[in-house]
């Protein structure tokens, strides 16, 4: 029971991460490689607003959001808008630019010491034979409600329909006078602002080290690769299959003896090997012409 | 002048592996961010091999033949998989190494790396294996030319620009990419030869995805696919690499500098290069 509550601890983050990439490459059909610096921004300017300025915990968080939202839009408009009409996997590179900038700035300013988001006493809740914090099924809960609200916009609202539309045919989409361009900045910012969520919600359950970035990063492709890159639900769904994996890899003896936990995040990069020879498609991915 | 020496000898050891490197992105344009899990890959078997046989001959080909192995299952790869998938699962490939590398302690001693790399008999002073290093990238480098404008360079070009038209005028495609990773897989194998001989340690340190960054920025800037180009950035960004270390900055300061530095290189290069990267087809 405690390995399922620690992957539905874990798969919450990653979905949060792995939602937001998957809405980029369904609309832009780009990849964002500096998601897991802009989740250490979230986190890390959150941490600051609380620990230094002693602002109360949600003007904190609101705080952080905005300022991940306005670096991912610098991002965006310095290191994908000139080049993703180019060339599609243009910004593959150049964020990798983007993330080795944010990566040394973070080191300037944050140093290399691992931060946690202070909330208080931390209460351990029995749940069966497991414990659980409050704080984490607070993040629990707001993870999907976050998710639920999301898949609501894309669904059951005017700017959803709009996103699908650009996505099914974006030429077409223009014609009938939707702002493609409004459009992928705005989506661009709010994979953006999942990914501070995403941040915050670790600086708050764990700790937030300076040098975590690309390792996060990983671990939302490995659950977009496994889901399909065309599904989101497919991508939220791996998430939390993937967390589980990597729970039970270490959490349970194989052959008599335990896995080390040093191998925990080789799990989420065998998945993305793995998937990636046997359904190149991803488990939920519509069938495409592949190279 | 030892200083000038160092930096002779890391601009000629980093030719081979990031020449070939530039066979495989930046003339095949292949979006392959592997190659230094080929290196960590080739370096630890050679080196392993070398504790336990104390043959260099032998190391030498259990690590040439790792090398070999492994490109060859990123040319699979690469035939198997569209472009971003496949930097995908090469970055995953590097990460999956080298979390074996650092957590298989009783093989590999971990973070700890190897120390006590032994160099090869008559290279022992710096002026000789500075001399060494720089031959074998000018051989390289002749070599890298020869290969650019023979058939696979010509084939590749032809590949990387009209897949279909390519293929319909004859090419073969599978034997194109598999030469060219394992040409790739070869400059791997001699640059890390020699690098753990020089600084007498292997180390996962020197196996980071920072370096792939410094690679793809050497290709880059030199400009994608030209030999003349790239050797140029390499010498000049590994000189610049040398130099950021005399910086008048606190110690902590200076990895985090360098981060920034090269990633405004990275994106200026980029920036100029944009239409050389990966360019839109021709039209008739």
């Amino acid at each position: 029971m405690q390995l399922l509550l620690n992957a539905l601890i874990a798969g919450s983050f990653a979905a949060l991460l792995a939602s937001g990439l998957s809405l980029v490459y369904g609309v832009l059909g780009i990849f964002n490689m500096a998601l897991g610096q802009l989740a250490l921004v979230g986190g890390l300017t959150t941490w600051w607003l609380v620990s230094i300025l002693s602002l109360p915990l949600p003007l904190a968080i609101a705080g952080g959001i905005l300022i991940t939202a306005l670096t991912t839009w610098f991002g965006f408009e310095f290191f994908v808008a000139p080049y993703y009409r180019r060339h599609r996997f243009l910004p593959l590179v150049t964020t990798i630019a983007f993330s080795m900038i944010l990566d040394g700035l973070i080191l300037v300013i944050f140093h290399q010491e691992p931060k946690t988001i202070d909330v208080g006493t931390r209460t351990l809740l029995p749940v069966f034979d497991a414990l659980i914090s409050s704080q984490q099924i607070v993040l629990i809960v707001l993870t999907i409600l976050f998710l639920a609200l999301l898949t609501w916009v894309l669904v059951k609202t005017a700017f959803g329909r709009r996103i699908r539309a650009t996505v099914q045919h974006p030429t077409a989409a223009e014609s009938l006078g939707i702002r493609s361009s409004l459009l992928h900045r705005i989506v661009f910012i709010v994979s953006g602002v999942l990914a501070g969520f995403a941040g915050i919600y670790v600086g708050i359950d764990q700790n937030l080290t300076p040098t975590i970035g690309f390792a996060i990063t990983i671990k939302a492709y490995a659950a977009i690769i496994a889901g399909g890159k065309d599904s989101m639900k497919g991508t939220i769904l791996c998430a939390y299959l993937i967390a589980l994996l990597e729970q039970l890899s270490i959490g349970l003896p194989w052959f008599g003896s335990y896995i080390p936990s040093g191998y925990q995040s080789t799990v989420a990069l065998l998945v993305i090997i793995l998937v990636l020879l046997i359904k190149p498609q991803g488990l939920f991915g519509s069938k495409t012409r592949i190279a | 002048m030892n200083y000038l020496l160092h930096i002779l000898t890391m601009i000629g050891l980093s030719i081979p592996n990031i020449l070939g490197y530039n066979l495989i992105f930046g003339r095949g344009k292949f979006l392959h961010f592997g190659p230094i899990a080929t290196s960590l890959f080739s370096s630890y078997a050679m080196f392993l091999t070398l504790r336990e046989t104390g043959n260099y001959l032998s190391a030498f080909f259990v690590g040439l033949l790792a090398s070999l192995l492994l490109s060859s299952f990123f040319a699979w790869l690469a035939l198997r998989l569209e472009s971003d998938a496949l930097g995908i699962l090469t970055i995953a490939m590097h990460l999956a190494l080298l979390s074996v590398v650092l957590n298989w302690s009783s093989l590999t001693r971990g973070a700890l790396g190897l120390p006590q790399i032994p160099r090869i008999t008559g290279m022992l002073s710096l002026p000789v294996f500075a001399s060494v290093s720089i031959v074998i990238a000018l051989l390289w480098i002749f070599f890298m030319v020869r290969v650019h404008r023979s058939w696979l360079g010509r084939e590749l070009s032809a590949l990387a620009e009209n897949r279909a038209h390519a293929e319909a005028l004859g090419i073969n495609r599978a034997r194109v990419t598999l030469s060219a990773f394992l040409i790739g897989g070869l400059g791997a194998t001699i640059t890390n030869t020699l690098y753990p001989q020089y600084i007498g340690l292997l180390h996962p340190n020197d196996y980071q995805f920072s370096n792939l960054i410094f690679f793809i920025l050497c290709v880059v800037a030199g400009g994608p696919g030209s030999v003349r180009g790239v050797v140029i950035s390499i010498v000049l960004l590994t000189s610049l690499q040398e130099l950021i270390r005399f910086l008048p900055l606190p110690l902590g300061l200076i990895g985090p500098m360098r981060l920034l530095f090269f990633g405004l290189i990275l994106i200026i290069a980029v920036y100029i290069r944009r239409k050389e990267i990966f360019p839109m087809q021709r039209s008739v």
